[in-house]
């Protein structure tokens, strides 16, 4: 008999279960009128989202005495204000979000959070190398990169050789790492890690993923403004922070309707057939036409990005989100997975391996994205994170066991680039736990000083609410 | 290069005040007769037998999820969905009798049970609704009532009292009663349907659904049949999982919206899928590869139209619950919360009994000792369960022998199941799922007291909501949410299995899986959202849209689709003719004249232009999905 189980603390990550557990928001509901002409609207307040913001406001608060349904707490309505899509790109289906919203400056609600998941445990001790570290050469006879190898970095460490796509941009201040990242899970499980770090909460009573929370601070926007890449929902966006999940801006359009002008003239049925009746439906309705209509702009306009893109599902999800960037749709969150760290065997040294393929993947796709974006690469912070870093010393098949201390990267503007930040508690056997890297970096440190610096988001503790945050000082 | 990729994460995410008129009653189509033979069926339960202390740990899980050092062979676990595996021998048990608990129980009155101010056939009018507010708000305020309420002798005097009420809020929809019915208590009206109830009337209709197991299922049948891990026994489902860890919830998921599709036990599918999300247990999630099943089949179905107070009994009982929410890992020397505190929070009284933290951690300390073995079975640890006295709202025992503390944990949540709060919240949800978003509390007070003097029992509570005036007048306030959407399509249409049934389900599933409403895999223990708010983007409309022409056209192979052409039956003489058959075949009712001209503009053609040929020239494969992408499909 094997209690194989280590005692779990209340409140920690349990073993074998997936989300669940409340979320005490106690957000009220909120209903905004179904029909405000736009004059009426501007009437109440400097611009538009801040005007419909006060409507939503004031009728939380006459409501929240009426609020009945405690346990949908967490979840508020949202209406359409009919009528919005006519201004302009911005308002194409405007939503009024939340009650919870920050009157940001204007400027940093224009920038986009690409958030780029590493599935699998990305050994980051073999993509930002600590320069000729004795301890890590030693621990990893066949994978260990030497010295000679490494592209400049900064003192301490050196790049893949692999990552030079990226060098540019590392040495122009774009690009920036985080070494020795942790959560608060300390399973070393693929699904309770991500779970922890998509949640951004240590307990698993949180219902919401931190994207939702954090899509609910940066406050309303387009239609386009969450997009998951791919085809689900990811588990940081999980929650009432309405998003697309599409593979591809093409994706968004209606299907099978045959020829281009059968296409518009379903559109215009689908247009008549709500018309003309008062109800939530027709708004939803609207919404989604006028969206349609964005998209199928988008998207008939041929996409000439500026430097070839790699092949391969990764790569075009990037270009898409650079097409998206470039089209002011209002995009302000993009998510996008890339599997395949999961390296227990064969990971390789920098002539062959699943690591260096990976790699060369991964910074071709990377560094096209940021070529493409040219200046708009300063209205964008890509972040990469993968949900735990892997053994310093390598396993019997050349590959490496699922670890602790990872890596997180930054791309795109206000970085102090070109560095790695944060503490390095170093590789000698004393500093190390359970025999791997630390974790001394929290990884909502990092994910908040982009929240703050880059995107304006003040209160960082309705995101990430069991954290005291500390700066790092990745952003400027 | 070994398949080394980590799966992406589990995935564990009324209105306005309308101002149309209402439209005119249809009459009947004229359509085939249904068929009703009689055949008993027999639920499929079964035990688990285990021996042995053993947790997986999470290395363990991963391993089976095909992450890790490899298998000896050197593959990978990869999902594989669709291959087929020797029929197992399906053990099939009765149900086995479960110990009676013991509880107050007073015993409703059935049908004659009157509310205090409601009587028999005399209209109990309610002035409800609210007109428009000031400042130009026209909000629905739903909440307040909906143009008339109470309770009636019987479902079809509580609706023949609505049909001579003026609704509060009407909508495009037809107040036609039988239609209303089959929108709400299935997943959609069939032809088939339509005619079985208006042949035998509201309330033997009602009575018959209450009894699934008296109805022949032959399409429920035939979704076991293409998924037999569904039906399986432990033993079987062993040898079945061997090669494909994901096979069982794979095929559960499936076989759901095969059932919501197929299944003559309509109002049972529906009850399956309300108690699945009010005691929510993902699928897939890591500890339901071998478990999952089993907790569908004897926790949610077995109990479905049974008592609550069963049903939650045998959660707290599965190996499935156990481990979806940490009890199965709760230690007497190191508790875990996250059981006591759902149980409490989600499953129960929820936050208005206005539980403390000291509460919850009482909860979990009564409830530990449940653990699962090795063998994947639930039993009970006394070494492992807190002992001392317990104390939890209104609930205290000494708890004081450990050998009696799975007894201790059943007296528990019968005060829990049997609790005021309880009642109020299950009647609310259940309001919300059969009256409106908003429900008035008149009809959340009544389904609070049945459930109360039911003792838990879910049959007399539906039988006083379907009683309810309430519950007909609320026709159409309700907005399908993308399940409910594509499930409903697919009935109306007529698609049934084909040749790859299991892969049709899959494109389905797929389906919904993007849209977010993939039934059962709902990542937090809370369940879908049952608004339509929520359900309001233009990812999710957009989505519905799509799959309406998913299915006219037939792109998941392996299902039988009809013909679109073959909605409109006889050919009709004109274009205007076609459009009100289809109209009539498809959604039930007749359109506005704007709404039907929208579509004669699509066709380019008039009310009176002759039709040459059934296909209308192909637009009719156009045609079809815009009838169903209008408001009459889109709300229930």
């Amino acid at each position: 008999m094997t209690d194989a189980v280590e005692p779990v603390e209340p409140g920690a990550v349990g073993s074998g279960a997936v989300d669940r557990g409340a979320v005490a928001s106690g957000k009220g509901r909120h209903r905004a009128p179904s029909r405000w002409t736009l004059s009426e609207l501007r009437r109440h307040g400097p611009n538009l989202p801040e005007a419909a913001l006060r409507v939503a406001a004031d009728q939380v608060t006459t409501h929240l005495a009426s609020e009945k349904a405690r346990w949908d707490k967490g979840f508020t309505r949202r209406r359409v204000i009919a009528g919005a899509g006519a201004v302009g790109v911005a308002a194409l289906g405007t939503q009024i979000v939340t009650t919870r919203y920050s009157f940001a400056d204007p400027a940093t609600n224009t920038r986009t959070l690409v958030v780029v998941f590493l599935r699998g445990g990305m050994d980051g001790l073999s993509v930002v190398v600590p320069t000729a570290d004795a301890n890590l050469l030693k621990a990893r006879p066949s994978i260990g990169i030497q010295a000679a190898a490494l592209l400049p970095g900064d003192s301490r460490f050196g790049l893949h050789p692999q990552l030079a796509p990226l060098l540019p941009f590392w040495q122009a201040g774009s690009m920036a790492a985080v070494h020795a990242i942790s959560s608060p899970d300390v399973s070393r499980s693929h699904f309770q890690a991500q779970e922890c770090f998509e949640r951004g909460t240590a307990t698993v009573a949180t219902r919401t993923g931190w994207l939702d929370r954090a899509l609910t601070a940066m406050g309303p926007g387009s239609t386009f403004r969450a997009i998951a890449e791919g085809e689900s929902t990811p588990r940081s966006m999980v929650g009432i922070e309405q998003k697309l999940v599409l593979d591809g801006i093409e994706a968004f359009d209606l299907r099978s309707t045959g020829s281009t002008s059968n296409r518009d003239k379903t559109i215009a049925a689908l247009q008549a057939l709500y018309t003309g009746f008062d109800h939530p439906a027709a708004a939803f309705a609207s919404t989604t036409l006028a969206a349609l209509n964005s998209a199928h702009k988008i998207a008939t306009t041929p996409y000439k990005p500026v430097g070839p893109y790699p092949g391969g599902g990764f790569a075009n999800r990037l270009r898409d989100v650079a097409r998206l960037v470039k089209s002011k749709v209002g995009l302000r969150v993009a998510t996008i997975d890339l599997g395949g760290w999961d390296m227990h065997t064969n990971l390789g040294n920098v002539n062959g391996g699943d690591m260096r393929n990976n790699l060369d993947g991964f910074a071709k796709a990377l560094a096209a994205f940021a070529t493409d974006l040219g200046p708009s690469l300063s209205d964008v912070t890509l972040v990469t994170m993968t949900e735990f870093g892997r053994r310093v010393q390598e396993n019997g098949n050349a590959g490496l066991d699922h670890g602790r201390g990872g890596l997180m990267m930054l791309l795109g503007g206000g970085l102090v680039g070109g560095q790695v930040h944060g503490k390095w508690p170093g590789l000698a056997p004393g500093a190390l736990d359970n025999g791997d890297l630390a974790g001394p970096n929290d990884y909502r440190d990092v994910l908040g000083e982009v929240l703050q610096r880059g995107f304006g988001v003040g209160d960082l503790s309705k995101i990430f609410p069991d954290h005291p945050y500390t700066r790092i000082g990745v952003l400027r | 290069m070994a398949d080394r990729r980590s799966t992406s994460p589990r995935r564990r995410a009324p209105s306005a005040a309308p101002s149309v008129p209402v439209p005119p009653q249809p009459t009947s189509p004229d359509l085939r007769a249904a068929n009703a033979p009689l055949v008993d069926l027999i639920f499929p339960n079964r035990s688990p037998n285990g021996n042995g202390q053993y947790e997986p740990t999470g290395a363990d899980l991963d391993r089976a999820a095909g992450f890790g050092p490899p298998a000896h062979d050197g593959q990978h676990r990869r999902r594989l969905f669709g291959r087929r595996r020797a029929a197992a021998t399906t053990g099939y048990r009765p149900v086995m009798d479960k110990p009676v608990r013991r509880r107050r129980v007073l015993l409703g009155l059935g049908t004659g049970i009157v509310a205090a101010g409601g009587v028999g056939g005399a209209a109990a009018l309610i002035a409800g609704g609210i007109g428009t507010a000031s400042s130009g708000n026209t909000r629905l305020n739903t909440a307040a009532g909906l143009g008339a309420a109470g309770l009636a002798d019987s479902p079809s005097a509580a609706a023949r009292i609505a049909a001579a009420a003026t609704p509060a809020f009407p909508t495009p929809l037809t107040r036609d009663a039988e239609l209303h019915l089959l929108r709400r208590a299935t997943f959609g009206p069939t032809l088939v349907d339509v005619v079985a109830l208006k042949q035998m009337g509201i309330d033997a209709w009602l009575e018959r659904q209450f009894s699934p197991q008296n109805i022949a299922d032959p399409g429920g049948d035939a979704v076991l049949a293409t998924f037999p891990t569904v039906s399986m026994n432990m033993d079987a489902l062993r040898v079945a999982l061997k090669d494909n860890d994901n096979l069982a919830q794979d095929e559960l998921g499936r076989a759901t919206i095969g059932r919501q599709i197929w299944s003559s036990r309509q109002l049972f599918e529906v009850m399956v899928d309300f108690w699945t999300n009010h005691l929510n247990v993902q699928n897939p999630f890591d500890g339901g590869s071998d478990s999952r099943t089993a907790y569908d089949n004897e926790v949610i179905r077995a109990h479905a139209l049974g008592r609550f107070g069963d049903m939650l009994a045998a959660s707290a009982r599965s190996v499935a619950m156990m481990r979806y929410l940490d009890n199965a890992s709760s230690r007497k020397k190191s508790v875990n919360e996250n059981y006591g505190r759902e149980l409490l929070e989600l499953h129960t009284v929820g936050l208005d009994a206005k539980y403390s933290e000291v509460d919850v951690r009482q909860s979990a300390y009564i409830m530990t000792g449940r653990m699962v073995d090795r063998n994947s079975a639930f039993y009970y640890d006394k070494n492992q369960h807190w002992t001392g006295a317990v104390k939890v709202l209104g609930f205290a025992h000494p708890n004081t022998d450990a050998a009696q503390g799975l007894e201790v944990g059943e007296q528990y949540l019968t005060y829990l199941a049997t609790h005021p709060s309880t009642a109020r919240r299950i009647a609310f949800k259940l309001a919300r799922r059969f009256v409106c978003d908003d429900p008035p509390q008149t009809i959340v007070d009544r389904l609070t007291q049945s459930y109360l003097d039911n003792g838990t029992a879910i049959i007399p509570v539906l039988r006083t909501l379907f009683s309810s005036v309430e519950f007909w007048m609320s026709t159409g306030l309700k907005t399908r949410r993308p399940l409910e959407n594509v499930v409903a399509t697919a009935r109306i249409l007529g698609v049934t299995p084909g040749t790859k049934t299991a892969d049709g389900l899959d494109g389905i599933h797929d389906m919904l899986n993007q849209l977010g409403h993939a039934p059962l895999n709902w990542g937090p223990p809370d369940g879908y959202p049952d608004v339509g708010d929520y359900w309001g983007s233009a990812h999710a409309t957009l989505g519905m849209w799509n799959s309406h022409r998913q299915l006219v056209l037939g792109s998941n192979k392996g299902l039988t689709y009809p013909k679109p052409e073959t909605f409109v039956g006889l050919q009709p003489a004109t274009v205007g003719q076609y459009l009100d058959t289809v109209a009539l075949r498809l959604v039930h009712q007749p359109m506005t004249a704007a709404h039907k001209q929208a579509l004669l503009t699509f066709l380019g053609a008039k009310n009176d232009t002759a039709v040459k040929d059934l296909r209308l020239g192909g637009k009719v494969d156009q045609l079809i999905p815009l009838v169903l992408d209008s408001v009459y499909h889109a709300l229930r």
